[in-house]
This record gives structure tokens, sequence and C-alpha cells, in this order.
């Protein structure tokens, strides 16, 4: 539909106010909001993918075309929206790193996630008290330093002995982890990188 | 006979004018005294305050005199010492000196029997070391990995242990927490003879990081007062992700980097001036397709360079970055990458250059790479050496006795200058495809492989006297008992 064509622009090109200003003029027009997500937000973000792929786009851009589509989306949460899932994401007690978890929660939130970022030196109790209090489906931890990846187990425990094993999945990633600590710690799944990190949540998730 | 000449004795390699240079550091002074940086350490915020900088929760932002007093005070040359005899293995830090060693904390090790990627050992400590004191272009010691098969909390400890034992060249430690700072400490001064030896003539470096964008962790401080405090040589080294954790402008980047490094450097010279300081340290970009932080980037080597010209030009010296690379293999990318940066970091005098035998990206040390690099800085050198221009070297006489259609290669003046003129290479290979084919067609990373087997074969480091293994053990015991807890 033409309508959604300066929409998709608008996300496409990162522009937030004026994507959050079209999705505005859509609703009061009448348009219904799953339409708009699907032939509007959905469609503007499969470009962005494609270009990220044509290596058109970098993760700059795909970063701030995810901006706005939150923008867009969050115009229209409550109404019939569907996240994938909920996510919350941190780094663990004692570790102040944050790039890589930020970058892994805005590829989550583009893929369609609800990110809770809990931000840097989280504890395992934070961890688990927010997943119940957001109902959440996924608990994402980040660690740069060995010394307090054992805070990942640690919170693994925490879940288990509050009955929530297998109903919230633990993903865990950063430099130092690795598929084995993952499997040694019973988290349900490592991703290398951030792109990787959505399929696997998606994969935990599905 | 001359008068009145200057002669230039070496490659001159100029990236930044004066005038560029400060403009860098009046906009690393700007961010320091206008937006400031986060300092989550109560001893360093209070010795911060006391000496004049304005202290917000833990927002620190520090007047550029504080700063400029602070450079004034650090020295811009110094020496750390060799545990052995032999003064060649000393580390002369200063003006147009330049040194090359390893780097620490890989996750991973590169087998030096199979190449295969693993995790590391105790043993791969000693590997290492080993492998460090037997090549001639390496001057200082770092582990290339994590030991992984002792308790984790002291596996710094014991990497320390195991390279002092296996090496005289200084090491340049790392630790964990302050307990293993400690240690490190402990054994170092074991090996020195005492405390006041330590001080007058230290053994080792001690370094650690702030976080980017402008951090600075509880425990980096710590160690910055600790080393301080004992007047251990400090290198205070960021590293900044371009794009990521800094701007994604060359000149942005190194102000940033400057700004952070410099915050140790004034608690360090406020609680003991004149303590022995590293500016640093590791910067590129972050690959914005990969979002890898690229050791292997072009970027890396001009911000290196950028970075080390800012250093000279306050007056400290520099603890830069090269021989590392992206590849997950030593390969053409791993060569290619290796080299330039190590050409780079030579050229611009870049005082310690570290990182080198880094592959993947830091995430795996290669004792492979090493040694490649090892011919690389060979290379470098010869051409950093420069062209010696004399009547001797001009050689005018000789070229007029051996004459038109004649040839040099019995002549004297060869015989005088070509061992000193011509680099050897040990590794590099310029035999005739015959005797290549001849002599089993080796290629260059599998000549890397033989002569890295050979030296672990056959070097022996001097060992330490037996009362110095008696401290170290000790410590160890106790760290270890520590770690039962």
């Amino acid at each position: 539909m033409a309508v959604f064509d300066d929409l998709k622009q608008a996300i496409i090109s990162g522009n937030r106010a004026q994507a959050k200003e079209l999705t505005k003029a859509a609703l009061d027009e009448g348009i219904e909001a799953k339409k708009i997500v699907v032939d509007g937000v959905a469609a503007a973000m499969a470009v962005v993918g494609e270009k990220f792929r044509a290596n058109e786009f970098f993760v700059p851009e795909l970063l701030i075309a995810q901006r706005a589509m939150k923008e867009a989306l969050s115009l229209m949460s409550g109404e019939s929206v569907n996240h994938i899932g909920t996510v919350v994401i941190g780094t663990v007690k004692g570790d102040l790193h944050d790039i890589g978890k930020n970058l892994v929660a805005a590829m989550l939130e583009g893929a369609g996630f609800r990110v809770v970022d809990l931000g840097v030196d989280v504890s395992p109790e934070k961890f688990v008290e927010t997943a119940k209090a957001e109902s959440a489906d996924l608990i994402a931890m980040s660690a740069l330093l060995t010394t307090t990846m054992g805070s990942m187990k640690d919170t693994v425990a925490t879940l288990d002995s509050e009955g929530l094993k297998g109903k919230v999945k633990v993903i865990v990633g950063g430099a130092p982890v690795t598929q084995s600590y993952a499997e040694e710690i019973k988290a349900d799944g490592y991703a290398p990188d951030a792109a990787s990190a959505v399929d696997k949540a998606k994969t935990l998730l599905s | 006979m001359r008068v009145n000449q200057q002669v230039n004795h070496t490659v001159q390699f100029h990236l930044l004018s004066e005038e560029q240079l400060e403009e860098v550091y009046r906009a690393a002074l700007h961010l320091m005294e206008y937006t400031g940086l986060d300092v989550h350490n109560a001893e360093a915020r209070a010795l911060l305050s006391g000496v004049g900088a304005w202290v917000d929760g833990v927002r620190v932002r520090l007047p550029s005199s504080v700063v400029e007093k602070a450079l004034g005070s650090a020295p811009r040359s110094f020496t750390v010492f060799s545990r052995e005899s032999d003064s060649s293995k000393d580390l002369h830090i200063g003006p147009g000196r330049f040194h090359y060693g390893p780097g620490p904390t890989c996750p991973n090790f590169m087998d030096p029997r199979t190449g295969e990627v693993r995790t590391y050992t105790r043993a791969d400590a000693r590997a290492v070391a080993t492998v460090c004191d037997a090549l001639p272009n390496i001057d200082f010691v770092e582990s290339l990995g994590t030991v992984s098969d002792v308790p984790p909390a002291v596996g710094d400890v014991h990497e320390f242990a195991e390279m002092i034992a296996h090496t005289g060249k200084p090491i340049v430690a790392w630790s964990y927490a302050m307990e293993g700072c400690r240690d490190i400490h402990r054994m170092a001064v074991a090996v020195a003879g005492g405390d006041d030896a330590s001080v007058r003539r230290p053994n080792y470096i001690f370094y650690c990081e702030p976080l980017s964008p402008l951090v600075s962790s509880k425990e980096a401080m710590d160690k910055v007062l600790y080393c301080a405090q004992h007047r251990v040589p400090l290198i205070f080294t960021p590293c900044v992700i371009g794009g990521g954790t800094g701007p994604s402008t060359m000149a942005g980047i190194i102000a940033q980097a400057a700004a952070e490094s410099w915050l140790g450097l004034v608690v360090s010279q406020q609680l003991s001036p004149g303590t022995p300081f590293c500016m640093g340290g590791v910067v590129s970009c972050m690959d914005m397709k990969t979002m890898t932080f690229a050791y292997g980037a072009p970027e890396l080597s001009l911000l290196q360079a950028g970075l080390t010209e800012l250093a000279h030009y306050v007056g400290l010296p520099l603890w830069t970055t090269g021989g590392c690379s992206d590849s997950k293999v030593v390969d053409e990318q791993a060569a290619i990458e290796g080299a330039l940066s190590v050409l780079f970091a030579t050229f611009s005098g870049g005082d310690l250059c570290h990182d080198l035998g880094y592959v993947e990206s830091a995430m795996t040390g290669s004792l492979q790479q090493l040694v490649t690099m090892d011919e690389a800085i060979g290379y470098v050198k010869r051409i950093a050496r420069g062209i010696e221009v004399n009547p001797d070297t001009l050689a005018v006489n000789v070229i007029d006795e051996v004459g038109p259609g004649g040839n040099y290669l019995t002549e004297a003046h060869t015989l005088a200058h070509f061992r000193r003129e011509f680099w050897l290479p040990s590794l590099m290979d310029r035999q005739r495809r015959e005797t290549w084919e001849d002599r089993g067609r080796a290629t260059m990373g599998g000549r890397a492989q033989a002569r890295l087997t050979e030296l672990l074969a056959s070097h022996e480091p001097t060992p330490l006297p037996q009362e110095a293994t008696d401290s170290i053990e000790r410590v160890l015991t106790a760290a270890n008992a520590r770690a039962e807890h």
C-alpha cells in the first residue's frame, strides 16, 4: 500500500520522529494496528535485513532503523501487536562491560522481543526477581571477565530453586563464555555474537 | 670531516604535526575537565578531590592544571631490569627506543605442536616464556593465554610464577583482583632481592585497564594505587572500540583514550610522584559487519601511531599494539596484518609494542604467529635503521676501482660491509626453486613451526636461584590455600 511507503522509508532511514508521526496518522485514519505492523513496520525491517546482508547497511544503520521501528511500535503496544517473547538481559555481577550486551539487546528488540535491560553488575537475585516480575521467557547474561562468569551459574541455580527452570530459559554469552561452559552450568543456550543470539533466542522460545 | 651537518640517523616518520598534537592534547584535557570520568573507587576519588578535582558522586572532573602537573612528574624514561646478570635483557624505555612482546589473557591457545586451538594450561605459560626468552627480537614477556588447569581465582599467580622461572626478560604482569596483584608483587620482590631492590631496580611492569568510555572500575583503581604505593612501573591502558565504546573518528578515539589513561596517571603520580607510568593502549575500530574489535585493521596501525605521537608529545612512554590479526589461522592475512602493525609501531617508536602473537581478534594466542612476527621485526628493524651516508658508504673510490663492467663480490669493501648492510633472514626463503623443492618445499608456516619446535626443544632459560624458587613456592601455596576457601 502506498500509504505505508513513507512509513517504511522513515523506518529504513532511521527517522524516529517521522516514523512515529506516520504511524499515528495511520492509526487516526482507522487503519488496523496489525496491518501497520505487517505491511509497514515488518516490511521495512525486511528491507533493512536485506540491505544488511548485501553489505549496504551495517550495524549502525541496523540499530538506527530498529530504534525508529521501536518508536512506531510504541504507539501500538497494547493493541494487537505480538511480541515474540520477553527477555531480561544484563551484564553479570562484578562486571561493567556492556557494549556487547547492548548490541544483543538492540538486536533482540529489532527482532520483535520485549527487552528489559538491567544494565551492568546485575546479581543473580536481580535477574530472577525481574524475570518473575516481568513474566519473562528468557534471561540473557553477558560477561567479559572470567572471574565474573561464575555468577551465571548462580543465576541458573537461583532460577532452579524458585522452580522456574525450564519455564524461564537462560542464554549466555561474552568473550570468555563457550558452548561447553554453557552446558556445564546447565544454561539453555549460548551464542558467540549478537546476530546468532537472536537466532538462538527464537529457537529456544519456539 | 664535515661541519654544520644534520643527518637522519634512522627512518623518520611523522603522522601528526605539532599543532595537530596540541589540538588533540587540548581535546583530551577538555574531556577530563568538562565531561569527566566515572571513578568507582572511594579512595581514588578522595585522592583526586584532594588534588583539586571536582567530584560529584562517582563523576570526577579534573582541571587541566591537575593533569599537566601529573604529566610533568611522570618520567619519560626508565629501566626495568632483567633478573639475570645479562644486562642485554634489561628494558631501557626512553626516546627513540622500542621493544616488542606478546599479549596476555587470550581465552584460547594454538597448540605449539599441532596448531589445534584449545584451552591454555600452566605448561603453556612455561612454553611461552621459554620461547620469548629465546627469540632475538622479543624483549618482554606476556602469557598469550589464561591458565585454566589451576583454581580459576589464582590462574594469574600461577602464570607469573611459571613465566618468571623460565625467562630472564622482564614480564608485564596483570591480575584478576588485588590478591593476585599482591602475590605477583611478592614473587617479583623475592626475585629482586627485597623491597628496596625492587623499588630502585624494578624487575617487572604491571598492567591494568580503564573501561571505555571514560570509566575506571574499583579494582582497576585499587591496582593503580597499589602499584604507585610500591613504585611498580605501571601501564594504564584503554581499549577503545571505535564506533562502539568510542567515537568513530580517529582523532576523537585518541583524545578519549588519552583522557582514560591519564586518569590513572594523575592518581599514580599524586600518590607517588615519579612512579614510572606508561600511557596506553589498544585502539581500533569495531568491524561494523561482524561487531568484532578489529585487531588486524589498518585503523589500528594509524591510531596506535597517533597515540604514540601524543604520548611522546606530552612526555610519556606508550604501551602500544601490533603483530596481531583477526585471522583464525596463521595464514597470509595474519602475516599481512601482523607485519604491517609491527612496521607502524616501529616507525612511530611506540615504546613497548605488545600483542604480538594474537590471532582471532585476541581470542587465541599463537606461538606460531609470534615466531613469524619475530622474523617480521628483524625485517622491519633493518628498514628502520635507515641509510648511512658518508664517504665509505658512498663508496665512490670502490666504484671507481671496480670500474664499468666489473663486479664487487670479492672486493674488500663488500666483505667489510655486507653483513651489516644486508639483513640476513632466519625464516624468509630465497632459494632457487630446484633447491627449495629438493629440500622439501617448506612454506613460511612450515618453517615457523619448525623453528618453534626447535626452540621449545633446545632453549634452556637461566634458572632462578633456589632462594627465589622457594619464596615463589610459598606464595603459591598460600594462594592455593586461599583459593580453596
